[in-house]
């Protein structure tokens, strides 16, 4: 299957629908990175209705532009994960971390209920924090933060 | 059904999402009316409006932190409603239910519970949802409550109590007798006697304080096990008594924390806390008494450092324990990694990883270092800075205390009894701002406690009344989901009656082991009812209920003690010729008689000790000895080899005579003997028939008795 000639579009509302020319069209096409904090950008899945997999993409960029737009579209729409970009404070009271920081989604309050389940560093510098809804977190270089957040991280953590 | 209170009477749900058009953090509200649902954006203005007519269903598709409520329209369109996050999933979940129903043009009924995430009174975030906010429990309250739990030691308490105080007040006698000594006997150098005298009053205190000492150890001792033994038992009770999802949700380490680690901080906190504020808040009113009653100056001037101590220990502990938390958690880690890699050092070896691993100890062991070399170095700084302030009382008291001394405004008695209060004093200072620190954890763990003591039990009837059941089992149209808006069964029918065996049949999440779940009652079904002897099994006493269904699991549970007790958990009291009966007929009798001890045996933790085979043997002969008259068998003869499963077929064919029987069984050719097999796809019935008459029809159950024996044959030619 050549990616560079996959047509992605929606049809019928929200739903996702990928046509191989001269082969098969898939309907209700769900895009997944196969590893989103690793290696992220990279390794895109594309699955059928039921969950298998049409195709897989080492660089989902040799997509056709209209169908990689509407695959970043969905893209964007199924990964609520929030990239924290400042930390304005963390304290700890019995146990739990209260968090008050600043998102790609805009301001944010949430807690972590123990530090030793709930953060999972990813890399040296990496970090991925889970409330206590399992609501997702990243920071994607603790060192590319600014100074202030870099310290309250390191103090908490 | 519980819907919100509305504005406009006609609205049926309101809910508020926390994730905007553009998947920022904003607010918009679902409502939904009998005519339509809506989305209304922050600003007031309508973003989505469709008509109730028009819908056909409503689901919840899953997203990554998150999820989106969606419509699909009677012309097939799906279309998204809106986005919201996991923190509001149940209710959206429940939402979906709504619309659906009302799309169907049924009646409204669902459970829109309101769930409290932030603290009414400080509205700060709860860390868990309807839980109780730290900085605002009420920690008297909850002193007062494990205070409670020294009500049937109250003779100890107040012995204890007593023992304070007067150790306190001999605590203060030697620097007085020394004050003495030095005005009356050293500085005058005259009535040796008195000198004797006063020596043998020293000693005195000496021997009553080191008597008081011990009794107080002895009581506190005794006082603080008592105490926490009982709360640990209160929680544990507690525990068992909770409803099966409560420990879905939470990890068991979670649940065993509560009963560990945080009865341990209440422990600490009784044992070590309470007498160390009782005693040294004592002692301090007496020194601060004593000092001022020689000279109020003096008294003023030697104390003007303690402010001080106080503050630098006040602003250092946090960060103590803050350090001490986090050097906690590198040893964690690194003990994790420790284990892990010796553990499993086969497949390091075997994968010739020894170097990536030893990188791996070596950063473990250097963040473990340098962690340990943080806290050390700021504990010798602050404990060096007190130390000077300590220090400077002592000079304070020198310097004036030592001219009041030339210039005769006090005696040489008096400066020196002023100076041993001072060393009493100081010390116990350091220490009075960790207290603060340690009564907040002591009182977080014993909410979180309470918290369990408190939660709603699962609902066991009357417990006095008894049931006997024949069998006869009927799941009547049976609807369930663990996520209510997405059933994992849907209108289930079964009849079975004693004697019979229903096998159920389907791929992995079809709905097999849910519907054993419901017959369990772990879970009840959200509409349609299960009924046994024509009973609404509700109706029945849970423990009675669950007394006559038995289990045999896949991975059957031992617990660690003896080869008899595990077979007589089945039956409490049951006597050695039953036991020896029970493992006959569960063909367990041989292997047993071959093992040293016999019956004897040690089974180790979790049966570690015996075979797989062996411990399902045993876990049918404890369901024989346990005469349940409806049977379980979930995947029992799984992951054996063929001679061990022909031998337990003939032990489960004794086992299931005269018995209601539902079995559960990967390999579909050991349910050849089965009265009937129920196909499940999708939490639905497909098809129901015998063996046979499934395989003449050709369908789902043939399909998938093709695919395994084309796997077996696949494993076959590959071995």
């Amino acid at each position: 299957m050549n990616p560079s000639t996959l047509i992605i579009t929606y049809q019928r509302g929200a739903v996702l629908c990928l046509t191989v020319p001269d082969v098969k069209s898939y309907i209700a096409v769900k895009p997944a990175w196969a590893a989103p904090l690793t290696r992220p950008g990279r390794y895109l899945a594309l699955l059928d209705a039921k969950g298998d997999e049409i195709v897989l993409l080492p660089d989902p960029k040799v997509l056709l532009p209209a169908s990689w737009k509407a695959v970043e579209q969905e893209l964007q729409a199924r990964y609520l994960t929030s990239t924290i970009l400042t930390v304005h404070s963390a304290h700890e009271e019995s146990g739990a971390t209260y968090w008050d920081v600043d998102t790609n989604r805009g301001r944010h309050e949430f807690i972590t209920q123990n530090l030793q389940e709930n953060v999972q560093w990813l890399g040296d510098d990496h970090l991925l924090l889970l409330d206590v809804d399992n609501c997702r977190y990243e920071i994607p270089s603790v060192a590319s933060l600014d100074a202030h957040s870099r310290e309250i991280v390191e103090d908490v953590l | 059904m519980n819907s919100q209170p509305q504005q406009n009477a006609s609205v049926l749900i309101t809910l508020e999402s926390d994730i905007g058009k553009d998947g920022q953090y904003e607010r918009r509200v679902l409502e939904v009316t009998a005519s339509h649902v809506s989305v209304r954006e922050d600003d007031g203005s309508a973003s989505f409006k469709a008509p109730i007519a028009e819908i056909k269903s409503a689901r919840n598709e899953p997203l990554v932190g998150g999820g989106r409520l969606e419509v699909t329209t009677k012309s097939g369109e799906l279309l998204p409603v809106l986005t919201y996050s996991l923190q509001q999933a149940a209710q959206f979940s429940e939402a979906a239910r709504g619309i659906s129903q009302l799309a169907r043009g049924e009646a409204l009924s669902i459970n829109l519970k309101k769930e409290i995430t932030r603290c009414p009174k400080c509205k700060r975030l709860l860390p868990e949802k309807d839980g109780i906010c730290p900085a605002c429990s009420n920690r008297n309250k909850t002193f007062w409550r494990v205070a409670g739990y020294l009500r049937p030691y109250k003779k100890q308490a107040v012995a204890l109590a007593l023992l304070s105080i007067l150790t306190t007040a001999v605590n203060l006698a030697p620097p007085r007798i020394q004050g003495i000594l030095i005005d009356q006997v050293l500085t005058p150098q005259r009535d040796l006697p008195l000198l004797w005298l006063l020596l043998l009053a020293w000693l005195g205190a000496l021997i009553f304080n080191i008597c008081f000492q011990i009794l107080s150890g002895r009581l506190t001792a005794f006082l603080a096990a008592h105490t926490s033994a009982d709360l640990r038992a209160a929680v544990f009770r507690a525990i068992e008594w909770l409803q099966i999802s409560y420990f879905e949700k939470k990890q068991v380490g979670a649940i065993t924390s509560r009963v560990t680690q945080d009865t341990d901080r209440v422990w600490q906190f009784l044992a070590e806390g309470v007498p160390f504020m009782f005693s040294n808040a004592l002692l301090l009113v007496g020194i601060a008494a004593l000092i001022f009653s020689i000279n109020t100056v003096l008294a003023l001037c030697i104390l003007v450092p303690i402010p001080l101590v106080a503050i630098v220990s006040g602003f250092s502990w946090q960060r103590v324990e803050q350090l001490s938390h986090r050097f906690g958690q590198k040893w964690a880690r690194f003990h994790t990694n420790l284990n892990e890699t010796l553990t499993g050092i086969k497949v390091v070896k075997a994968f010739a990883q020894e170097d990536f691993e030893n990188n791996r100890f070596r950063h473990r062991n250097h963040e473990l270092r340098d962690s340990g070399v943080r806290l050390d170095v700021y504990w010798f700084t602050v404990f060096g800075v007190m130390s000077f302030f300590i220090s400077l009382g002592s000079l304070i008291n020198w310097t004036v205390g030592g001219y009041m001394v030339y210039t005769r405004q006090i005696t040489l008695g008096d400066f020196w009894q002023v100076h041993a209060y001072l060393g009493l004093l100081y010390g116990p200072m350091q220490w009075f701002a960790a207290v603060n620190n340690w009564f907040s954890r002591a009182m977080a763990g014993a909410e979180r406690v309470f918290e369990v003591i408190d939660s709603q039990p699962e609902y066991y009837g009357d417990q006095t009344e008894s049931t006997d059941i024949s069998g006869n089992v009927s799941f009547r149209n049976v609807r369930f989901g663990y996520d209510k808006s997405n059933p994992v069964l849907k209108d289930i029918d079964i009849t079975a009656g004693p004697g019979e065996m229903i096998g159920l049949v389907g791929k992995s999440g079809a709905g097999k082991s849910t519907t054993i779940s419901l017959l369990c009652r772990f879970h009840e079904p959200d509409t349609g009812s299960i009924q046994i002897d024509g009973k609404d099994y509700r109706d029945i006493p849970l423990q009675e209920l669950r007394r006559q269904v038995g289990l045999v699991l896949q991975e059957p549970f031992l617990f660690n003690g003896t080869i008899a007790e595990n077979i007589a958990y089945g039956k409490p009291g049951a006597s050695f010729e039953e036991i020896i009966e029970a493992a006959k007929a569960g063909n367990a009798h041989q292997f047993i008689l071959g093992k040293p001890d016999g019956y004897d045996t040690m089974v180790g933790e979790k049966g570690s000790k015996l075979s797989g085979g062996e411990r399902q043997r045993i876990s049918i002969a404890r369901a024989i000895l346990h005469n349940p008259p409806i049977l379980i068998l979930d995947e029992a003869t799984s992951s054996v080899d063929v001679e061990t499963e022909k031998q337990m077929q003939q032990a489960i064919g004794r086992l299931i005579k005269g018995r209601t029987t539902f079995a559960i069984a990967h390999r579909l050719a050991t349910l050849r003997n089965a009265t009937r097999l129920i196909v499940l796809e999708k939490g639905e019935i497909v098809e129901t028939g015998t063996h046979a008459e499934l395989m003449a029809q050709q369908g789902v159950f043939y399909n998938l008795v093709k695919t395994q024996s084309e796997i077996n044959e696949i494993i076959g030619t590959a071995g």
